[in-house]
């Protein structure tokens, strides 16, 4: 573009001019190995289903590096895993647990079932202790039983099975909504009942909504996995 | 000395609490959490938040709680004079104003606090909320402020409806409020809400979980 001879050496500091930094590099001038590329994931489950979705944008900062990036990855016929947070660190995850799977078909002749699934990932996190993978995740699927369940975990690998969960920069929009819902919290007793495939589905969406509404970085695309 | 704790938070965040407004049918509902504390220690489960300016305007004052009560003083100074020179209550619109521009005067040096303001106008239901210097922001459905800012976002969105009877509204508000005080740390400890109509307030106390 003859951009030398116009303004002289091109160095870094011509490069950045323009961008918007990144928040963190701007905060103190140093580099961190983690970003965080926002988005929300939840997951609902009931006596014989369990419904997981994710929103598909992945931002950098304040901007919108795609609109069609899945954060769900389905691991075995009967589970689904959802990742927010650092989505290279989860895709770094997916390799590592699907890998690990298929040696686990090999060895044994069966599917991992959804418990030693969550098991696993929580070793598998916790093994980067002092390192981790930034990504906070929800483990959707279906038991040995043939019933739903979901698991939620932190980043190191603290995880617990729950009836649902929601995860990433809009979990905290989204969480009350499904603690009212599904869990029927401060209401009476009576009105607690066990929600059907269609209510759960008309939930989820409804909430992703909302929650992509007020969150930045929730929007887009939803994918909804009904296991 | 690692016996000592001290968290490390924004100052909007040193007290907790939580404050929400809600719009209905010609009527206007507004709700705060009760937990006094300072960071992680709770001292009180009877501190309201919302302060009644007159019979049909309410205004809530989440944030600092030292500046919460010096601003809610220094306003009902102002109304008391506004009351007496106009030999009439004042309007939420204007009311509005009046702290926004209060607020706006420490721009250098602010108050701690970002209101909310419940009322009627005439009979229609007016909301606005503040940021801690004063910039206002009125919408037609709902307004929240406070510590569980995000949370009680997230389950107005999902929960509002528009035009509810007064007591609908009621419990939609309540609902909201509820929910998203028990994900918060430091809101809670019951809550009160006043749902406001041309005829009258009704004020209740909720029974919450006391943790």
């Amino acid at each position: 573009f003859g951009l030398a001879e116009m303004n002289g050496p091109v160095t870094t500091e011509t490069y950045k001019a323009g961008a918007i930094s990144h928040p963190k590099e701007a905060a103190k001038g140093g580099w961190s190995p983690y970003v965080d590329n926002g988005g929300t994931v939840l997951a609902v489950c009931g006596e014989d289903y369990c419904v997981i979705a994710g929103d598909t944008r992945m931002s950098v900062g304040y901007s919108i590096n795609s609109r069609t990036v899945p954060k769900l990855a389905q691991l075995t016929s009967r589970s689904v895993l959802a990742s927010s947070g650092m989505q290279a660190d989860a895709l770094g995850l997916q390799k590592n647990l699907k890998a690990r799977i298929v040696m686990y078909e090999h060895q044994t002749g069966k599917e991992m079932s959804t418990p030693a699934i969550a098991q696993m990932l929580s070793t598998t996190l916790y093994y980067k202790r002092f390192f981790p993978f930034y990504t906070f995740n929800v483990l959707g699927g279906l038991d040995a039983d043939g019933r739903g369940c979901v698991y939620t975990y932190d980043a190191i690998g603290s995880y617990e099975r729950v009836t649902y969960a929601s995860s990433g920069s809009g979990s905290l929009l989204v969480q009350p909504v499904l603690d009212s819902q599904v869990g029927f919290k401060n209401q009476p007793k009576q009105m607690q009942r066990q929600l059907t495939v269609a209510e759960a589905v008309d939930l989820v969406k409804d909430v992703i909504t909302s929650a992509g509404e007020r969150d930045i970085y929730t929007g887009d695309y939803v994918d909804v996995y009904i296991i | 000395d690692p016996y000592c704790f001290a968290l490390k938070m924004s100052i909007l965040q040193y007290n907790g609490g939580s404050v929400i407004a809600m719009t209905g049918k010609n009527c206007v509902g507004i709700a705060c959490d009760r937990r006094f504390g300072v960071q992680q220690l709770t001292l009180a489960g009877d501190f309201d938040k919302v302060f009644k300016i007159n019979d049909k305007l309410f205004l809530g004052l989440p944030g600092l709680a030292t500046d919460m009560q010096t601003l809610h003083e220094k306003l009902r100074y102002r109304v008391n004079m506004y009351r007496l020179r106009e030999e009439r209550d004042v309007s939420p619109k204007v009311f509005a104003k009046m702290v926004s521009s209060i607020l706006y005067e420490h721009r250098w040096g602010p108050y701690f606090t970002e209101p909310v303001i419940g009322g009627l106008e005439g009979d229609k239901p007016f909301v606005c909320s503040m940021d801690l210097i004063g910039c206002p922001m009125v919408t037609d459905d709902f307004v929240v402020s406070g510590s569980s800012n995000e949370s009680l976002l997230g389950i107005c969105e999902s929960l509002y409806i528009p035009d509810q009877s007064p007591e609908d509204l009621f419990e939609t508000l309540s609902q909201c409020l509820l929910n998203a005080m028990d994900r918060d740390c430091i809101s809670g400890w019951g809550a009160t809400v006043h749902i406001i109509t041309t005829t009258g307030v009704t004020s209740r106390n909720l029974r919450t979980r006391q943790d």
